[in-house]
């Protein structure tokens, strides 16, 4: 069978710690590789090394033939529907459950009826919540959801990475649970499962014991569940879809650049009359001061989106992290409109288009220094703020040449 | 050893300000409108090319840890980014003071070289504040090394933004085509004064090397207790 998961020599660090040193792993099509060994052995390394989430020191892994990630940094999207379920649940509060099971499964390119799935696991009358009004048990009961459907909705083999999955489902659930996982695997999917659960170690064909570093077969169930899911295609879910989605639900933008933006506008307009006595630098300097202010906040959804790690999962399943895409265009428009008719200047199309480009360009560099700190263990500590007059002399050339 | 450099570098640093002070010839009360000020930047210059090392240092240790996973390398890295707050800070308020005097305000916003330089201290704030926010380990370092190594950028862009936008801040005094604008008693003093802020500066970053290295001792051995006990 063809192998989907390869984990070639790879060298991981966490802190100061080499947690795997030249690991291999190979996850093949029709097979359940269970990762076992003590707490703090390597177990979920393991598991984000393979979703391509953590830098190697050595090393490579590939997805099918192609290497998603590698020891020089360069990274790739894998070729395979990837079904993940975190330690952390990776989903967000804010999201509708039956929404966010669509969007995981259009990750595959399909899409499928996720009711019978809801209410294998007695959450179809939730179908319509929002996910910040389930239990713990249930929230992780739509996490591993969104890591298995869209291999149930998929003709192709999918690979499969299962962090725990049976932490906090209750029997019978994790007897569902099981019956899925022989499915899957019998469907031609891969799949690796961290676990210390022996109900979900029977279900394994291999075992990997990291201790050793060495798999080993060992005999699986053959019978398994019927379960049909007929599937359509579906278009996938890009991060800048999803992170707009997510603004407009949210009101983020309105809570941070929105808020930043009418503050700076009502604060020049509060200290009188000054404005017609400006030099037409400084005029301009002011026009645009709101749309500036909007974007120096930055991206409000990296830090939403640490919300059960919902940052990771999008970033190996969804290929990178969400963001508001075009809507800081919108918001420079609107900011920059609304301080011309604030400072009773006649609407300029030219210093509006300047406002939302101004205020996207700044909006997505703050945003790029604060993804420059995710990686580290305390990122909201790292005072990224102190590095944003790194732009304001971007913006004061911009108004000294267009006033020129 | 770095005791000693560093206490030199003090001592040179004295001197060099009692000279200052008591030795080098006055400015032409003509050309300034705070003659006294001036004799400020003898401590002004030196600071700023100490810093500039410091700053090197930053983006030498930066790459190092990123590309060879140097140990040594991130000691530089560390030492660098402390030495380059230290001197940048010491650049900036000589600089607001004189400004003050000089021009009547601390500070030009639209002034290139000022802000460059202003920034280049806010990077070294950053890089040390965030590091000493975050536990030591190969995320923070990579993390870091890569500030450290893209804000050098802002590096030669304050050397020559006098070159090229200077409005305010006075430009090269020394190293120029016409060979300068200062006489050479006052030659004397700033280069002896350079010469003592970059042995401080080298004393600063072997005794932050070595101190960072004990650190990293003391980390390792409470990792093998933690491990035994």
């Amino acid at each position: 069978m063809a192998g989907l998961l390869t984990l070639n020599e790879v060298e991981v660090r966490r802190g100061m710690d080499v947690v795997l040193r030249n690991h291999h792993l190979t996850v093949a099509g029709g097979q359940c590789v269970a990762l076992v060994g003590a707490n703090g052995s390597g177990k979920s390394t393991v598991l984000e090394a393979a979703a391509g989430l953590l830098p190697l020191e050595k090393g490579s892994v590939l997805h099918g033939t192609t290497v998603i990630i590698d020891h020089e940094g360069r990274r790739r999207t894998g070729p395979l529907t990837l079904g993940l379920t975190l330690q952390k649940n990776g989903v967000l509060g804010s999201e509708v459950v039956e929404e966010h099971l669509q969007m995981a499964c259009s990750m595959g390119g399909t899409s499928t009826d996720a009711a019978p799935f809801l209410a294998a696991f007695n959450l179809k009358h939730r179908a319509k919540d929002l996910v910040a009004h389930l239990s713990q048990g249930q929230v992780r009961k739509i996490a591993v959801l969104s890591a298995l459907l869209p291999a149930f909705a998929s003709d192709e083999a999918c690979l499969l990475l299962l962090d725990e999955p049976s932490t906090g489902l209750d029997d019978d659930a994790v007897k569902v649970l099981c019956g899925w996982l022989s499915a899957l695997r019998q469907r031609g999917h891969g799949l690796l499962v961290a676990t210390h659960d022996q109900r979900l170690i029977e279900q394994a064909t291999h075992l990997h014991d990291l201790a050793r570093g060495a798999t080993e077969p060992c005999k699986a169930p053959t019978d398994h569940p019927d379960i049909t899911t007929p599937s359509a295609p579906s278009r996938r879910c890009s991060p800048a879809a999803f992170g707009v989605k997510t603004h407009l639900q949210t009101m983020l933008w309105l809570n941070t650049n929105g808020m930043a933006a009418l503050l700076t506008l009502g604060i020049l307009l509060a200290m009188g009359t000054f404005y017609p006595d400006l030099s037409p630098l400084q005029q301009l300097g002011f026009l645009l001061a709101p749309a500036f202010a909007a974007g120096l906040c930055g991206e409000p959804l990296v830090a939403a989106m640490r919300e059960e790690r919902a940052a990771s999962w999008w970033m190996a399943v969804g290929g990178g992290v969400p963001h508001a895409g075009w809507m800081p265009l919108m918001i420079g428009t609107v900011v920059t409109a609304g301080a011309s008719v604030g400072f009773e200047e006649p609407l300029n199309g030219l210093y509006v288009l300047v406002g939302a480009l101004l205020c996207f360009a700044v909006w997505h560099g703050v945003r790029f220094m604060q993804m420059a700190t995710v990686r580290l263990a305390r990122p909201h500590a790292a005072m990224v703020g102190l590095l944003t007059p790194v732009l304001i002399l971007p913006y004061a050339v911009l108004i000294d040449w267009l006033t020129r | 050893m770095a005791s000693a450099v560093l206490f030199a570098g003090f001592g040179g640093i004295g001197a060099s300000m009692l000279l200052a002070l008591l030795w080098a010839p006055s400015v032409s009360i003509d050309a300034f409108e705070s003659p006294a000020a001036q004799r400020i930047f003898y401590w002004h210059v030196p600071a700023a090319w100490a810093a500039f090392i410091a700053f090197g240092a930053l983006f030498i240790g930066s790459g190092g840890w990123l590309f060879k996973r140097s140990e040594r390398m991130w000691r530089l890295h560390v030492a660098g980014s402390e030495a380059g707050l230290a001197t940048g800070l010491m650049t900036v308020w000589s600089g607001c003071v004189w400004g003050a005097a000089e021009w009547g305000t601390p500070w030009d916003w639209t002034d290139v070289r000022l802000n460059t330089f202003g920034l280049l201290t806010l990077l070294a704030v950053y890089v040390v504040l965030g590091r000493n926010s975050q536990p030591d380990g190969v995320e923070t370092r990579d993390t870091f090394a890569a500030f450290g190594l893209y804000g050098f950028v802002l590096v030669p862009l304050t050397y020559i933004a006098t070159r090229i936008w200077t409005i305010r801040h006075p430009g090269p005094v020394v190293g120029t085509d016409d060979g300068g604008s200062i006489n050479s008693e006052m030659g004397l003093v700033l280069f002896f004064s350079a010469i003592s802020f970059t042995v401080l500066i080298v004393g600063h970053m072997m005794a932050s090397m070595r101190l960072t290295d004990l650190e990293q001792k003391l980390e390792r051995l409470q990792s093998q207790t933690d491990k035994v006990v």
